[in-house]
């Protein structure tokens, strides 16, 4: 498609969001949690939705704080254009549906805020309108995070000596209140027709809308967190947690037995203008072969991870980094003994080892001016052992080496002319996908072929 | 598995019973219910942004431990109506304040102006030096001594603002925002209309030294 083609189809999009936007009142044009507090949305989230201090104590404090509404409802959609690099395979067939042209990608209907000053939550619901390769859309719960909290001053009533609570959520690390965690880390959305590398760790968004974590946490002199959780699949009671996900096809999810545990520890401090986290956490999954076989025996994810986050937030400035090393054992105690049988459990893929790793490392750097002009650069890297059984070749998706090695780039530009609305553009440079650089999928597909350009207008409303 | 799942269970009702625990010791004692309701709020909610006992850490949020009562009482009633309407008393301070109904405020003016007041922190002696000279001198035909109004040591008075400690980043700010009309102080403004952003920065650098 030309880019001439593009940019007419754009300016449309825009004119229609700006004409919307110019019917709506700018002071009231604001989601349920500033609805409820009445305050901004930069009281809360530095940009959406990366979190202040103020917003973490919210958040922690089972978004109780406010007034009650009698309709806890807000809306947010994204209309945007992907363009990769190469969009053709090596037969010259199309990879990703509808890039070059603007598309609403996804929307979304949260209910959310306080029910009395002790329980609150939000759930979300989200049509994704390039679900089914993009011919027919598809809707089901999202994020999720619903808590029960208390609280206590200090002796000479100055402060909070305890914050605490329980959650239960949908997604490991959603209920986390530092940016650094996956859930909730950077990108904070993501091309819908872009091409994925191989490999991702658990706790890196491979488990969310499919379990049901509940958890108590403590949070102690704005200092001290510490959670305990125990995530399970979301079935029975819990099923409403995965409404919409498909569970019944071979592969489509991952599958726990049983309760399996997540912690989180983190150290926070601030001062002057700035605050500093750093922290660790982890989780051990049980997690069946096949989905819709539970009861195999099982393979073993154990992720430990560590991370940091440093945010300095001042009236004009505003600069930001967080930073995330997760590091997964792979036991693949039910897989790979099948697969030596000849047996494999399942649809695969299946290992070749018994044992693997999986390194993830994540670094970002934010700095907004006046909060309204913004640029974010991310360096992304993912390795770990060579399993030809897992990261077989393949066109486009396979790896010709066997290893999952994927490292790059994303650069971000942002401009918020209101709090509520991110125009951005999103750069996805590769230096290496699924394995290597040139020919990585054993079709001549060098990593640069997936580089991608997005650019998207974001609203909440 | 089981097993598992009950001790998660166990340990999750441990961090309530704790909690609560915490909570029944931290020996709290209301005077009345509207300053039970303002500790509640200040040290829950307020001291997120404005520190504990209003001793904050951010230069964007005003310290408010010592501060006058009236001066305090006064902002909450001129954030809640939309009288004070600058960028940060709409985006952070309108919606906090509808919260407060009038014996609230007048129990949360009583609690800030009775804490201790915070340190004062040095800069740099230059500009505390000449900012010394503008607070208590003023500048011949163009500012008068801010001591007039605020105290000899900034203490404040009445709804005159205590001064002494507070983040200089945060003077700054209110006396640009009120030079240019953005922060309704029609007294202020006409005061400080010629007031240079270096003098601003002296004063304020004196203030914070206090």
């Amino acid at each position: 498609m030309s880019i001439k083609s593009i940019g007419i189809g754009w300016l449309l999009v825009c004119i229609g969001v700006f004409g919307w936007f110019g019917l709506i009142n700018p002071a009231r044009a604001i989601p349920a949690f500033a609805r409820q507090t009445g305050q901004a949305c930069v009281a809360c989230h530095v940009s959406f939705p990366e979190l202040t201090p103020y917003g973490r104590m919210f958040k922690l404090s089972g978004y109780t704080i406010g007034t009650r509404q009698a309709l806890p409802l807000a809306l947010m959609a994204q209309f945007g254009v992907t363009h990769v690099r190469n969009n053709r395979d090596d037969q010259g067939q199309k990879i990703v549906p509808k890039t070059d042209k603007p598309v609403l990608s996804a929307a979304s209907v949260f209910a959310g805020g306080k029910i009395n000053d002790n329980i609150g939550g939000w759930i979300q619901w989200t049509y994704n309108n390039l679900a089914g390769n993009g011919d027919v859309g598809h809707s089901g719960i999202d994020n999720t995070d619903l808590r029960v909290v208390g609280r206590s001053e200090n002796t000479d009533n100055t402060d909070m000596r305890w914050l605490y609570g329980l959650t239960v959520n949908n997604n490991p690390t959603v209920q986390d209140v530092w940016n650094s965690t996956p859930a909730f880390g950077f990108p904070f959305t993501t091309p819908p027709n872009g091409i994925g590398a191989a490999a991702a760790t658990m706790l890196d968004g491979q488990l969310g809308q499919q379990v049901a974590g509940v958890g108590g946490y403590m949070y102690w002199n704005r200092t001290v967190y510490f959670e305990l959780s125990g995530y399970q699949t979301a079935d029975g009671f819990f099923a409403p947690l995965r409404a919409g996900t498909d569970t019944q096809t071979p592969g489509g999810v991952h599958r726990l037995s049983g309760v399996d545990p997540y912690w989180r520890l983190a150290w926070n401090r601030e001062w002057g203008a700035n605050s500093l986290m750093l922290g660790t956490y982890g989780g051990h999954f049980r997690v069946y072969p096949d989905n819709t076989l539970p009861f195999t025996d099982t393979d073993r994810f154990t992720d430990i991870a560590v991370d940091a986050q440093f945010q300095h937030i001042s009236q004009d400035h505003t600069y930001t980094f967080q930073y995330t090393h997760i590091h997964e054992n792979q036991d693949y105690r039910a897989s790979y003994p099948a697969t030596l049988a000849g047996v494999p459990i399942g649809v695969g893929p299946t290992p070749v080892n018994a044992h693997d790793t999986l390194i993830t490392d994540k670094l970002k750097g934010t700095y907004y001016f006046d909060r309204k002009y913004g640029t974010t650069l991310a360096l992304v890297r993912t390795h770990g052992t060579a399993d030809a059984g897992l990261y077989a070749p393949g066109s486009v998706g396979g790896s010709v080496n066997g290893r999952p090695d994927t490292e790059g780039y994303i650069l971000e530009l942002d401009y918020l002319p209101q709090q509520n609305l991110r125009l951005m553009l999103q750069y996805y440079g590769y230096s290496k996908f699924n394995g290597s650089r040139r020919n990585y999928d054993g079709s001549g597909r060098p990593a640069s072929d997936n580089n991608t350009l997005f650019a998207n207008i974001w609203l909440v409303y | 598995m089981k097993r598992i799942g009950v001790g998660l269970a166990t340990l999750a009702c441990l961090f309530t019973a704790l909690g609560a625990t915490a909570f029944a010791a931290s020996g709290v004692t209301p005077v009345s219910a509207s300053d039970d309701a303002a500790i509640k709020l200040a040290s829950q909610v307020c001291s997120s942004c404005h520190g504990p006992g209003g001793n904050s850490q951010s230069p964007t949020f005003p310290r408010l431990a010592g501060q006058q009562q009236a001066y305090v009482l006064a902002q909450i009633k001129a954030f809640k109506s939309g009288e004070r309407n600058e960028q940060e008393a709409h985006d952070y301070m309108l919606g906090m304040t509808t919260l407060i109904d009038d014996a609230t405020a007048e129990s949360l003016a009583r609690y800030f102006a009775s804490q201790p007041p915070p340190k004062g922190i040095s800069g740099d002696p230059a500009a505390v030096a000449a900012g010394k000279k503008i607070f208590e001198q003023g500048i011949p035909r163009q500012v008068v001594a801010c001591a007039t109004c605020h105290g000899a040591h900034a203490e404040g008075n009445g709804i005159f603002p205590r001064l002494a400690d507070q983040h200089a980043a945060y003077i700054v700010r209110q006396l640009t925002v009120i030079q240019r009309n953005l922060r309704n102080s029609p007294v202020m403004h006409g005061i400080i209309k010629n007031l240079t952003p270096e003098e601003m920065n002296d004063v304020a650098a004196y203030l914070q030294s206090l």
